[in-house]
């Protein structure tokens, strides 16, 4: 599990100070919100398959885009939603919990 | 075969063909990739990657395997299993990272496997490395269709591309022509100055052919001293205009290996503006005899036949001067 100490501070993108980046690090932050409200509405309704592929996608972009903490988190959930068989998602409740409040403060 | 003219330059821009399910990705690779001497195209799920790689013919994939409805492993066999695609190279991009699925897709037939989040300089030298490769096994291709002395396609290429241009002319009915040369007496050449001087002579018509032709024309060394040359598009009747001029210009070239002794050349041309049913073969053969008569006839002439009428398109042209 990752270890996120401080969980007040923003997160930059290692590519912030790219000048080939920078407008797609703010585009990519800027549709996280959606991104989230797609996870939250697929685990409040269940949806395991729907949200292991948000967070697999979320694991594939992140670190690309200078956040690799996110890549770290989503694979995480992704992994505990594959070996949750078809149980109920709560047992994803922590590294939901945690990939969401990192989602939270991204910033470019 | 992306050209029809053996000594044509393989320098060109690379297309890149993306198949990913994730937007963020195509303008990740978009950017990352902007200084490579690429053009990306994106495609966002596996069929319509399929389909882009059949009409787009691009240089390589880049292939996510965790896709939905088509996944990546299947998009891969189907890339294989289809004639115009299997040689295409694949780099799955991915974030699997098992050795299972390492396993899966490189027997399936990726040539390379780069796991996400991807290291920019990583996918960048493996893209090149890739690349280069592809242009390597392409050239190895092309050498293989190539007459080593001439510079001329060989005569597998000629096969292949015959075949192709009477199947062209079978579903549009679009005219075609084709020309068999045999350069006079040339055993002599090679008898009286020989070998050197009669290889330059091979090369010297080889140039004039290729240069009086079109970049359209298949101009092929067919074996020894017979040439042939392909016209797809063009009726028997130009197709012997063409056949003249190379024969004119043949027939006043100066030799310094040897001045007093001329070079001629006979040619039998046949053609058709219409559709025929007839075998590549039997289409050959009759422009065999075609040529056997200009032969016959006193060489250093052109005879142009009808290949369904077998009606001759034009009188035999004048010798300017007999051959030796």
């Amino acid at each position: 599990m990752a270890d996120l100490s401080d969980n007040q501070t923003s997160i930059r993108s290692e590519f912030a100070d790219d000048p080939d980046m920078q407008d797609l690090v703010l585009e990519y932050i800027n549709k996280m919100a959606l991104r989230v409200e797609k996870m939250t509405a697929a685990y409040e309704q269940g949806e395991r398959e729907q949200l292991i592929r948000l967070a697999h996608q979320l694991k594939g972009s992140g670190g690309g885009y200078g956040f690799p903490i996110l890549t770290t988190l989503a694979g995480e959930l992704e992994q505990t939603l594959l070996n949750l068989g078809e149980g109920g998602l709560d047992q994803a409740a922590e590294p939901f919990s945690a990939l969401l409040d990192v989602c939270g403060r991204m910033a470019a | 075969m992306p050209s029809t003219q053996a000594n044509e330059s393989d320098e060109r821009r690379h297309s890149v063909l993306v198949i990913d399910d994730s937007e963020d990705v195509h303008r990740l690779l978009q950017a990352r990739l902007r200084q490579e001497n690429i053009t990306l195209l994106s495609a966002l799920d596996g069929a319509t990657g399929l389909a882009m790689a059949e009409q787009e013919a691009p240089s390589l994939i880049l292939l996510d395997l965790d896709m939905p409805d088509l996944d990546g492993f299947e998009v891969l066999r189907q890339l294989k299993e289809t004639t115009s695609s299997r040689d295409i190279p694949v780099i799955v991009l991915s974030g699997l990272h098992s050795p299972a699925d390492k396993v899966v897709a490189f027997d399936l037939g990726a040539v390379d496997y780069v796991t996400k989040p991807f290291d920019l300089m990583e996918l960048r030298v493996r893209l090149r490395a890739a690349l280069r490769m592809s242009d390597l096994v392409e050239m190895l291709g092309r050498l293989a269709h190539i007459d080593g002395l001439t510079g001329l396609w060989n005569r597998a290429h000629f096969d292949a591309r015959w075949n192709e241009c009477i199947a062209d002319n079978n579903r549009h009915g679009k005219s075609l022509s084709v020309a068999l040369f045999d350069l006079d007496h040339f055993k002599s050449i090679n008898d009286t100055y020989g070998h050197p001087a009669g290889d330059a002579v091979l090369q010297s018509f080889a140039k004039l052919v290729k240069r009086v032709c079109r970049v359209t024309d298949i101009a092929c060394r067919y074996g020894g001293e017979e040439f042939a040359l392909i016209m797809p598009e063009t009726s028997p009747a130009d197709a012997a205009g063409v056949c003249e001029r190379i024969r004119q210009e043949l027939s006043e070239m100066h030799w310094p290996a040897h001045p007093e002794r001329k070079i001629t050349v006979s040619i039998g041309v046949t053609g058709t503006e219409q559709t025929v049913e007839i075998a590549p073969e039997k289409w050959l053969d009759d422009t065999d005899k075609t040529l056997y008569r200009a032969k016959k006839g006193g060489r250093n002439q052109v005879i142009a036949t009808d290949i369904q009428s077998g009606n001759m398109i034009q009188q035999p042209s004048q010798p300017t001067q007999q051959a030796a």
